[in-house]
């Protein structure tokens, strides 16, 4: 476990926290990741932290092998039950060889995720990917006002870097307006969707280490989100973060390879955050975004992203 | 082979006769007590009787039981104790306090300077700032021990750590997020204290050591038990333990040995699995109970502590107006938790600390007995440092019994009347007093090794409620007698671990369980309680003296 005192970002382990009360739909959001992981969806290989197997549903025919609190799954992705003790599930999971390439971790419906985040601060080999914040679209009014629950319930939502609306159908269109509203005027630079029995693409909830674009899958999951592609100019990378950042709130997700006077990079906007990293390669220009129908078209994104003078 | 032993006092906490001078152990239990002529009947029936006046200066009480404390009790005694107090280890041997934290730091350079291989990491334990206001120890004072290795002081809290710059670079936290468990500097660089888990996190994902697996280790067991022996403690608990599948075999291995010197009763982590999976799993430890190693009751936490300003208090919340703290575990998941147990007819025992937990709990567990009535269930509230009257009659009504954490009122006692609760609510901080009168059964605790285990100083805490600042918390209601602290740390504890008919008294048919004290503490009184010394145990009838005592 002795590791050299530098460690540069892109060689730690993500790890994405999914919180959000009982009932919200963390395992359902998880089962929805890690059916999309796996060899034929990019290779991620996730780790997954669960309070219990139970309620993951996995099929049978995907489980490899299941010794003590790991279950390991055919896909290459692993669970492992967190039994009310975090700190010796980390250690356990940070000593699996080779590392995992993504950790998520289904917060207890009382954690802090910001706590959970600690770890990853202190962990040569691990860094914050993103906090994911459920919020039940029918029981948020009940949550809100619980007299021994609401300060937890607010801690979470303010920690979110993308903040999922779960269970829209259970709710009426005035319970989700106003729900949409309130998040909306609160928060207003994180993203924010609605996800029906979990199903989001993995690219929206987890990414910044990948070396793929991000890409939206076309099946039914991805109904309410659109995405656009483009090459871009070699523009000073200011002025492209400008620009992503005028796109707010109805930008998920979005990720470059991209290149400028000060080198190659890659741009990211995951979690609601958006970040740079230098680029060994090659940069392509490619440049993918994904976000809610509200966002711009095709033609006005292109406009935005290819033209020389600042938008 | 009946040995009759003869002591200045004997009190037995048996009403029927609570002094005696002679007291007869045959084949682990107690045959008789009484004078000599009560006792000489037996010899008709079971033969010859051998005196032994090796403890008739002394004085004999029935083996204290500490109700709640942690095997992780005895897992630091290898590495080095820098504490403000002195400190006896399981050896005997006494650790000087150390009163500055120069004096620290010169500890650590000199057992530096000592070492064979410099460059493993020293771990050191027992740090306690609040004896320091001048300053806060930072990094640059470890890496005058040194630069080259890994240099990490536990606090006596156990809630923070203090690592130097080897870690914090090793660990790379210098670019680390804002992180309200990562204390900064002016400048706002990590000064080198860490709280909470992510301390013991980072000094286990740097150095290499494994706190987790030494933790639970029959050497940490074998330590745990030689400190409770030299306090008088013949039963000790293991508040908290996940009884991983096929940990319980070495744990027996170790103490059912004759010279372990000490029973322990271990709490099942309540929630590690799933209610049903975890009901199943504490049916099959119970069914391997021994004479000395109980799986007998679950523990659930439910919130955080006080002084880490992590408990649930009710309105208007924290005195210096911190947030509210943190729930362990959602209500409703500790509701169904209860429900399972309750119906499965085992005992559990709720960690709460703040009252809005109490309540909470108390909550739960009517839900529990409304859905699974059990008249003698006899869950406990562990720690239940803020309870009112109000939930010591509630918790009469459900039959619901406490053990308090008395070792606060001196720790912490100033610390809550200035900063956490307020004069007011300290005043009935671990209410000892409030619980006997509202009819409450009651133990009282070190929960070591967050505070030195010890029971006659717990019970000297709970008696007095003098803080370590020299404040007397509350205004006499809250104080208990000496005899009643004395029945909280024998059959106080037995009752709460139902464990009441074996153990916690000294009579006929019960388990040989003795504390061997070189006073009597009824006769020495409220203030010298906590320092009669101890001069050894009987477990099972086995005599275990400790080292250099009279
Ligand atoms: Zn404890």
């Amino acid at each position: 476990m002795q590791t050299p005192a530098t460690n540069a970002r892109a060689q730690k382990t993500p790890l994405t926290i999914i919180s959000g009360f009982l009932g919200s739909g963390k395992t359902s959001l998880l089962n929805h990741l890690l059916t999309q992981a796996g060899p034929e969806n990019g290779g991620r290989r996730i780790t997954a932290m669960v309070n219990d197997f139970g309620a993951l549903n996995i099929d049978a025919e995907l489980i490899a092998e299941k010794h003590g609190n790991q279950i390991a799954l055919a896909n290459g992705c692993v669970c492992c039950s967190i039994g009310d003790d975090l700190m010796r599930s980390f250690i356990e999971v940070m000593q699996q060889d080779p590392l995992p390439d993504h950790i998520i971790i289904e917060a207890s419906g009382v954690a802090e995720p910001t706590r959970i985040a600690g770890f990853a601060s202190v962990d040569p080999q691990m860094r914050l990917d993103g906090i994911v914040t459920l919020v039940d679209a029918a029981a948020h009014h009940i949550h809100a006002n619980d007299p021994h629950l609401a300060d937890n319930y607010g801690k979470q939502i303010e920690a979110a870097h993308l903040l999922l609306i779960s269970k829209p159908d259970l709710a009426n269109a005035q319970q989700r307006a106003a729900l949409n509203d309130e998040l909306r005027a609160a928060y207003p630079h994180v993203p924010l969707a609605e996800v029906t029995h979990g199903k989001m693409p993995i690219d929206v909830v987890l990414g910044l280490n990948s070396d793929s674009a991000p890409a939206l899958p076309t099946d039914e999951m991805a109904h309410n989100l659109v995405q656009w592609a483009g090459h871009l100019p070699p523009l000073p990378r200011h002025k492209i973060v400008k620009r992503l950042e005028t796109l707010r709130p109805h930008v998920l997700r979005a990720k470059g390879v991209l290149r400028d006077s000060a080198g190659d990079y890659v741009l990211h906007l995951a979690g609601g955050r958006i970040s740079t990293e230098t680029y060994a390669g090659d940069a392509s220009g490619h440049f993918v975004i994904i976000g809610k129908p509200q966002m711009p078209d095709a033609a006005t994104l292109e406009k935005l992203f290819t033209q020389n003078e600042a938008a | 082979m009946s040995i009759i032993y003869q002591g200045k006092s004997i009190r037995t906490m048996n009403p029927h006769l609570p002094q005696a001078t002679h007291i007869a152990v045959r084949d682990g239990h107690i045959l008789a007590v009484g004078t000599a002529q009560d006792i000489d009947g037996w010899q008709k029936a079971w033969g010859p009787l051998e005196l032994n006046t090796d403890f008739a200066s002394r004085s004999l009480l029935p083996g204290f039981i500490e109700g709640h404390s942690h095997m992780m009790e005895g897992m630091f005694w290898d590495y080095h104790y820098v504490g403000f107090y002195d400190r006896e280890g399981p050896d005997g041997t006494v650790w000087p306090g150390l009163k500055s934290i120069d004096a620290v730091v010169d500890k650590l350079k000199e057992i530096q300077a000592t070492r064979e291989d410099k460059d493993t990491p020293l771990l050191a334990w027992g740090f306690d700032p609040i004896y320091f206001t001048d300053r806060r120890m930072n990094a640059a004072d470890l890496d005058a021990v040194s630069e080259d290795c890994a240099v990490i002081v536990l606090h006596a809290s156990l809630h923070i750590l203090n690592a130097n710059n080897f870690v914090m670079d090793a660990a790379d936290v210098k670019n680390a997020d804002n992180s309200e468990f990562i204390r900064r500097d002016e400048n706002g660089q990590p000064n080198g204290e860490f709280l909470g888990q992510l301390g013991y996190y980072m000094a286990m994902r740097t150095t290499g050591i494994n706190l987790l697996a030494i933790a639970s280790s029959p050497e940490t067991l074998v330590n745990f038990a030689n400190v409770a022996r030299q306090t008088g403690v013949t039963t000790a608990t293991d508040l908290v333990n996940p009884v991983p599948e096929g940990s319980e075999k070495p744990m027996r291995d170790a103490i059912d040995a004759d010279d372990f010197p000490m029973r322990l009763v271990v709490a099942f982590q309540g929630n590690s699995k799933e209610p049903d999976e975890a009901v199943a799993r504490m049916q099959e430890l119970q069914a391997s109970n021994s004479d000395k190693l109980r799986f007998s009751i679950v523990k659930m936490v439910a919130d955080g502590s006080i002084q880490g300003f992590s408990a649930r208090l009710k309105w208007p919340h924290y005195y210096n107006g911190a947030e509210n703290g943190l729930w362990y575990i959602e209500p409703e998941r500790l509701g169904e938790y209860l429900k399972a147990y309750t119906k499965a007819g085992i005992q559990v025992h709720v960690h709460t600390n703040g009252d809005e937990c109490t309540e909470v709990a108390l909550d739960k567990i009517e839900e529990a007995l409304r859905e699974h009535p059990w008249p003698d269930h006899r869950h406990t509230l562990q720690h239940c440092q803020m309870a009112t009257r109000a939930h010591f009659k509630r918790m009469k009504s459900l039959g619901v019994g406490v053990n308090l954490f008395s070792n606060h009122l001196y720790y912490w006692g100033d610390a809550h009347i200035n900063i956490t609760m307020g004069p007011e609510r300290a005043a009935r901080l671990d209410d000892a007093g409030g619980a006997l009168a509202e009819g409450v059964p009651l133990a009282i605790h070190s929960d070591a090794p967050v505070t030195a285990l010890a029971p006659l100083f717990t019970a000297w805490c709970a008696v007095n409620r003098l803080s370590s600042g020299g404040v007397t918390l509350g205004n006499g209601t809250q104080n208990i007698t000496v005899e009643q602290a004395l029945y909280a740390i024998t059959m106080g504890a037995a009752y709460s671990l139902k464990m009441e008919n074996e153990i916690g008294s000294l009579e006929c048919g019960k388990r040989a369980d003795i504390a061997i004290l070189a006073d009597d503490p009824v006769d020495v009184g409220a203030a010298g309680l906590k320092d009669i010394s101890v001069i050894g145990t009987m477990v099972g009838g086995i005599v275990h003296l400790n080292q250099g005592r009279d």
